[in-house]
């Protein structure tokens, strides 16, 4: 946990003092509504419609940028091959990246949802708390995951197209359970499946999670 | 003395190329060792391998007794080469700091301080490493590496884009971690520097061990005459 905890510090340190990652998340998901708003002229409830979309568009977009810089950072001087020389398990190491890569993507989730509710003219309720264990568990989902496909394309030329290609097939399910749940709470439609759903996607999180914390150490090895 | 290193007929090979064949050394511990060969050699690779990052394709590699990929092995091994394991967006204290953390290093504010005035960057500590010369970002990969007080030292090529006066300091460095006990492996195309800092030598050629030497039996001319010839006795011992 002491090894997982430094490369959070570490990964923190850098991130609140280049702002890179953060910045440019922010940046291209503001974007991404100020487009969609524009572009199209519909009704009220045909925007409730397709907004869930356009929010996770903004953040699996945003969050593959994020998890590109996490693994980039490490590649500058040589610092991946110095994680294979520490005495750790690579576990922990999985651990620090995962802890890293979902803090930044939770706080940038944060600070672009408020914009979100005033761009789509979102009603601010109660029952949109759920939305807090839907992000939670998506982004955890798609974190975990990232995170070890981050580590393996990194050591590719084209490892921003390579992350996008082996992330998206084996995320998707993900993706898709956590657009229809927040689709499910900005209708004001939370139904008997909400909870199923939403336990699935705690259940491929853990599935993702252990089973990348274990193979870790191969991906640190040459 | 006990041995630090054993290899014993290490060969590599990724796929059709082959990096390393039959390679056997032994290694006492306090010993300083330079291993010479000409690019493509096969000196990294095998500095790879007995770091633990990579597998042999054969044979054996004990490191104190034990697999270099056993963790408490690792702990007694710092690798020092032309990438300095350093981020440039942490102060130079940020880096020492965050290593001292992984490596468990016992009172690590006091052994960072301790540290950065051996390579007299205390001036300099709380600067972001991104704005350090090449010399300095050296000194710092210095202290990284000794942070742990490692029992082994693996440098690869430290010396490569360094100006006299860094050279003149990584080698009092280095003699002083000698002094202490350390065991030095050094990859290097200086043969004058070989000569003054090491105990023994190696020449790597064509993949394999071609020669194998004190060098108190040695001047830098004679080791200049050996490197230079390694093709032809390669061509006996290959």
């Amino acid at each position: 946990m002491r090894t997982a905890l430094a490369i959070l510090k570490k990964d923190l340190r850098m991130e609140f003092r280049s702002k890179e990652s953060i910045l440019a998340m922010w940046i291209f998901s503001l974007l991404i509504f100020v487009i969609f708003n524009f572009t199209f002229e519909v009704s009220r409830l045909v925007m409730l419609e397709i907004a869930p979309g356009l929010l996770w568009v903004a953040f699996i977009f945003s969050g593959i940028f994020g998890l590109n810089q996490s693994f980039a950072i490490e590649k500058e001087n040589g610092n991946l091959r110095s994680m294979a020389l520490m005495p750790v398990d690579g576990g922990s190491i999985y651990l620090g990246k995962f802890l890293s890569v979902t803090t930044i993507m939770l706080l940038f989730e944060a600070l672009i949802f408020p914009i979100f509710i005033i761009f789509y003219d979102l009603h601010l309720s109660w029952e949109m708390l759920l939305l807090i264990p839907v992000i939670l568990a998506g982004t955890i989902g798609f974190t975990s995951l990232g995170t070890i496909l981050s580590a393996v394309a990194v050591h590719t030329r084209n490892h921003q197209i390579l992350l996008s290609l082996l992330l998206w097939p084996l995320v998707s399910p993900i993706i898709i359970w956590s657009v229809t749940m927040t689709g499910m709470v900005l209708n004001a439609e939370v139904v008997q499946g909400f909870y199923p759903l939403l336990l699935r996607v705690v259940a491929f999180d853990i599935i993702f999670f252990t089973l990348s914390f274990m193979l870790f150490e191969f991906i640190l090895e040459e | 003395m006990e041995t630090a290193l054993k290899l014993e007929n290490i060969s590599k090979d990724f796929g059709r190329i082959i990096a390393l064949r039959n390679v056997s050394l032994d290694l006492m511990q306090g010993e300083f060792i330079s291993i010479l060969g000409r690019n493509g050699a096969g000196k990294t690779t095998l500095l790879n391998i007995i770091s633990g990052t990579s597998k042999p394709s054969q044979g054996s590699v004990l490191l104190f007794g034990t697999d270099p990929s056993d963790r408490t092995t690792k702990a007694k091994l710092a690798v020092i080469s032309h990438e300095m394991f350093l981020y440039n967006n942490l102060t130079a204290l940020e880096n020492l700091e965050y290593y001292a953390s992984i490596y468990r290093v016992e009172n690590p504010g006091q052994r960072v301080l301790e540290v950065l005035a051996e390579v007299e960057l205390t001036h300099r500590r709380f600067d972001l490493t991104g704005t350090f010369s090449r010399g300095m970002l050296q000194r710092l990969t210095i202290a990284r590496a000794i942070l742990h007080e490692p029992s082994m030292l693996l440098l690869d090529e430290p010396f490569t884009g360094l100006d006299q006066h860094a050279i003149a300091m990584l080698s009092t460095l280095l003699l002083k971690q000698k002094s202490k006990g350390r065991t030095i492996l050094l990859t290097t195309h200086d043969l004058h520097l070989a000569v003054e800092l090491s105990d023994r030598y190696i020449i790597l050629d064509r993949h394999a061990i071609v020669e194998d030497g004190n060098i108190s039996e040695t001047s830098p001319e004679d080791l200049r005459t050996r490197f230079f010839q390694p093709l032809e006795k390669a061509g006996e011992t290959v």
